[in-house]
């Protein structure tokens, strides 16, 4: 980890998608299986509903990762919401990875309610990898502090 | 050329006179040298105005939005490419454009022929076959025309328009073999923070004009992201974290529908290559979806379509 | 005062000891677009034949400028003052196009009943150093405007390329303080003077592109609705290109931001620029946009401060994409019958 202040930890933003991957982190806690703390969550109807307007301006918010979860293919509530985001979520991805973001801080996975298990290892990947390229700086314009969103 | 512009204005004024189309937009020269203009004929006398070289460079896709006539539009290849994609996304009604396409061997980079007269002003311009002639003040030099092409014409693989209703003249070999990628393979075989801090360099100029939205025909939208106000989603000043946003996402929603015309690069007033985001996306769609715009009057852009079977080796 | 003269060779020296005392502006050719910057060392200066592609307005009316700053309370705003304190500036190299835009730009925005405070504390501080032209382009109309290529209007001090050297000569009691302050300067010779005045002479006659504004402003007021903006509206863009590098284009737009109060170049020539918050535009296509741009720089501009808000920089017709040029807009104007008010009753 470079130039990080001591005790640093990263802030993720989770858009999970209300039929599958919502009910799959609630399982996780309901099961009391552990993952890390640093996840903030936002519910949305289906992955479909993630606009590439809200990743890209999680990372602009200063924060340092972002998670996208949907139902797995064939298992969308609205039936294909999560194929089109797909191919959205892709080229997303690539573009973001070409101009230079690091690839780890972009996230996408499929999680099913009965997923409990899934969505903890998921996190916690996604955590230990954007802890090991440290604090967000590209793309960064306003940094979000942890105390600030706890007032909301 | 002379033959070729005498076939156009014949074609344009049938079109005209058979009342065929109201309006014909092509080029006619402009007020400075080895520049011409779009240039609106509605009455068969004016086709005389019409001309078509080298120098056409404007992109004419543009103007076939939003119109209530029937048009007839001269398009070179990448030109009709757009059109059709207008078409395919239900922008313009077929039977109101008559493309009336030119076969087209790469237009000049006024950019590039400047730079190389470096402070010498060109006075006069005309191209003559393979050569640019070019004169100014106590100068006078024989440009080899190949070497002053637009960056998009030098891996153009349509030169002959795909689609198209009249064509003039006869047809041009395509560049079947050029690798169209390499200053994108070249970028990504960069490392990632070399390839932030070029982005960072070359954006960090941009003023925000938006004038490479402004001359995309296919920035249609009515309200652009950049200019919606409820809510503003990224800045409007010339942030470099705003400015970077507006190029990535300009770049998200022409993905499977730029055809690398070039105009967007063209008109940036701070030379910025904005090619270079646009030929990744159109990489990027290539490889995942097999797709290449403008080919077709049908086919769904890419990126509001899937298949089951799409890759999905990123997500987790 | 005498006139001076400097070696060429020498100009590093004087900026350099400029640099001391005043902030300094300078063309600069960066990433190959000419531009005013702020100085970080004299050697950069790119002093070449030609104006600078992007106008020298943003020394003034920088592109983005924090107005003020605030933090909003349960209860209340608390407001930071306004940061206009300005140290002593001076920019180098204007061309008289563009001195002679500064002029406009202070009837516009620091003359009358509202003055713009940021502007003004800036223009107040800052001394002009102008370098006329020995070699104008084929899209300068500066002569038709009232201006020359070697004019002195809105210069504290012109520079004159002699070949090897510059004359020096001071304009305002402002440039006589400032070239005060380097008693190593050399006085001029009347051969210096005499060379000067011909290659000024020259210039002038070399200015081949010219516009007739003569009437154009009387004119215009019988065309608000006249058929003439749907066709020269017709292949523009709207892309704003002529506004953002026209050196008296200075219209701006207001908005906040994380607790910053900011303004922003604006243009007539984009669709929000006018857009109502009922969601009315009243300047709803290009037609409107672009009959504005002119009307602006012919017609208000001249009733209201008693000349054209243009000065022939040709900068618009340089950078326009698809060629729209304003002098045949200007032209087409001028040509069109003067009772053609009565036609279009
Ligand atoms: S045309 Fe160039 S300067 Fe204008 S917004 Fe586009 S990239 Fe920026
Ligand atoms: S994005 Fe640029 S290259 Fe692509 S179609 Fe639009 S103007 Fe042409
Ligand atoms: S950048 Fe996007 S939102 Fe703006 S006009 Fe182009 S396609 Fe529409
Ligand atoms: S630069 Fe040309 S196309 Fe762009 S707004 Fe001005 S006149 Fe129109
Ligand atoms: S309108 Fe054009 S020529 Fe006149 S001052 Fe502005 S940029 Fe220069
Ligand atoms: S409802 Fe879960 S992805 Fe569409």
């Amino acid at each position: 980890m470079k130039n990080v202040e001591k005790g640093w930890e990263p802030r993720i933003l989770a858009f999970l998608c209300n039929w599958c991957s919502y009910a799959g982190a609630d399982l996780t806690g309901i099961s009391r299986i552990q993952y890390p703390p640093n996840v903030r969550i936002v519910r949305v109807p289906c992955s479909g509903r993630v606009n590439p307007y809200y990743i890209i301006k999680a990372l602009q918010c200063g924060w340092d990762g972002v998670l996208v979860s949907g139902c797995h293919p064939g298992d969308c509530h609205y039936i294909s919401g999560n194929l089109v985001a797909r191919r959205r979520f892709a080229v997303l991805k690539d573009l973001l990875e070409y101009v230079g973001i690091e690839p780890a801080r972009v996230n996408f996975s499929w999680v099913s309610a009965a997923e409990g298990g899934k969505f903890a290892s998921v996190v916690t990947e996604v955590v230990n990898e954007v802890k090991a390229l440290g604090p967000a700086k590209r793309l960064v314009k306003v940094r979000i502090e942890w105390k600030n969103l706890k007032n909301r | 050329m002379e033959k070729l512009e005498k076939s156009l204005r014949e074609i344009a004024e049938k079109l005209l006179s058979e009342k065929k189309v109201d309006l014909i937009i092509g080029y006619e020269r402009g007020t400075r040298p080895l520049r011409t203009t779009p240039c609106f004929v509605n009455k068969t006398e004016d086709v005389q105005k019409l001309i078509w070289d080298s120098s056409c460079d404007n992109n004419l896709a543009k103007y076939v939005v939003d119109r209530k006539e029937k048009v007839g539009v001269v398009a070179k290849g990448c030109d009709a490419r757009l059109i059709a994609v207008c078409i395919a996304e239900n922008q313009v009604p077929k039977e109101n454009v008559i493309i009336i396409g030119v076969p087209c061997l790469g237009v000049v980079d006024r950019k590039k022929v400047e730079s190389k007269l470096e402070e010498k002003e060109i006075l006069e311009a005309t191209i003559e076959g393979e050569k640019i002639k070019v004169k100014g003040e106590e100068f006078e030099l024989l440009l080899a025309k190949n070497d002053f092409l637009c960056d998009s014409c030098l891996t153009c693989k349509h030169r002959n328009p795909p689609i198209q209703d009249v064509l003039v003249g006869e047809e041009v070999p395509e560049l079947t073999e050029v690798n169209e990628f390499t200053e994108v393979e070249n970028l990504e075989a960069m490392a990632a923070e070399e390839r932030w801090n070029h982005f960072n360099g070359e954006l960090s100029k941009c003023i925000r004009c938006y004038a490479c939205r402004s001359v995309c025909p296919l920035c249609y939208c009515k309200t652009c992201f950049v200019d919606q106000s409820i809510p503003t989603w990224f800045g409007k000043t010339n942030d470099l974290s705003d400015t970077m946003i507006y190029h990535i996402v300009r770049a998200l929603h022409v993905a499977g529908r730029c055809v690398d015309c070039g105009a967007c690069s063209r008109v940036c007033p701070v030379n910025i290559n904005l090619r270079e985001l646009m030929k990744k996306i159109e990489k990027i769609v290539k490889e995942r979806y097999n797709f290449k715009a403008g080919l077709s009057l049908e086919e769904a852009p890419p990126l509001g379509d899937f298949k089951s079977e799409d890759p999905q080796e990123f997500i987790k | 005062m005498k006139w001076k003269v400097i070696e060429k060779s020498k100009l590093p020296n004087l900026i350099g000891e400029l640099a001391r005392e005043y902030e300094i502006f300078a063309p600069v050719d960066r990433k190959s677009i000419g531009s005013f910057e702020r100085l970080a060392s004299g050697s950069e200066v790119s002093l070449d034949s030609r104006n600078t592609k992007k106008p020298p307005k943003d020394v003034f009316i920088p592109q983005t400028e924090t107005l003020f700053t605030y933090k909003t309370g349960k209860q209340e705003v608390e407001l930071a003052a306004p940061q206009v304190v300005i140290g002593q500036r001076v920019v180098l190299a204007v061309r008289p196009c563009d001195a002679k835009s500064f002029v406009l730009l202070d009837k516009f925005l620091s003359s009358g009943e509202y003055k713009d405070a940021y502007y003004k504390e800036k223009r107040k501080n800052t001394t002009i150093v102008g370098l006329a032209c020995n070699h104008p382009l084929s899209t300068c109309f500066c002569t038709s405007l009232g201006g020359s290529p070697h004019g002195k209007e809105g210069l504290d001090v012109l520079l004159q390329d002699i070949n090897d050297k510059y004359l020096i000569e001071p304009i305002t009691e402002r440039g006589e303080k400032l070239i005060e302050k380097f008693p190593w300067l050399k006085e001029a010779e009347r051969a210096d003077i005499d060379k000067a005045k011909k290659l000024s002479d020259d210039a002038e006659a070399a200015v081949k592109s010219k516009v007739s504004i003569d009437g154009v402003d009387n004119k215009l007021d019988g065309m608000f609705d006249d058929p003439i903006w749907e066709q020269i509206c017709q292949k523009c863009l709207n892309c704003g290109i002529c506004t953002f590098f026209c050196p008296t284009c200075c219209c701006f737009d207001v908005l906040d931001e994380d607790g910053k109060r900011i303004r922003i170049w604006d243009s007539c020539q984009f669709s929000c620029f006018t857009l109502h918050g009922s969601g009315h535009n009243p300047r709803p296509s290009g037609k409107e946009r672009m009959r504005q741009r002119i009307m602006h720089k012919f017609n208000y501009f001249v009733k209201t401060h008693g000349e054209s808000f243009c000065v022939g920089c040709g900068r618009c017709i340089q950078e326009c994409p698809v060629n729209l040029d304003i002098r045949e807009v200007v032209g087409a104007i001028s040509a069109l019958p003067t009772d053609k008010r009565s036609d279009n009753d």
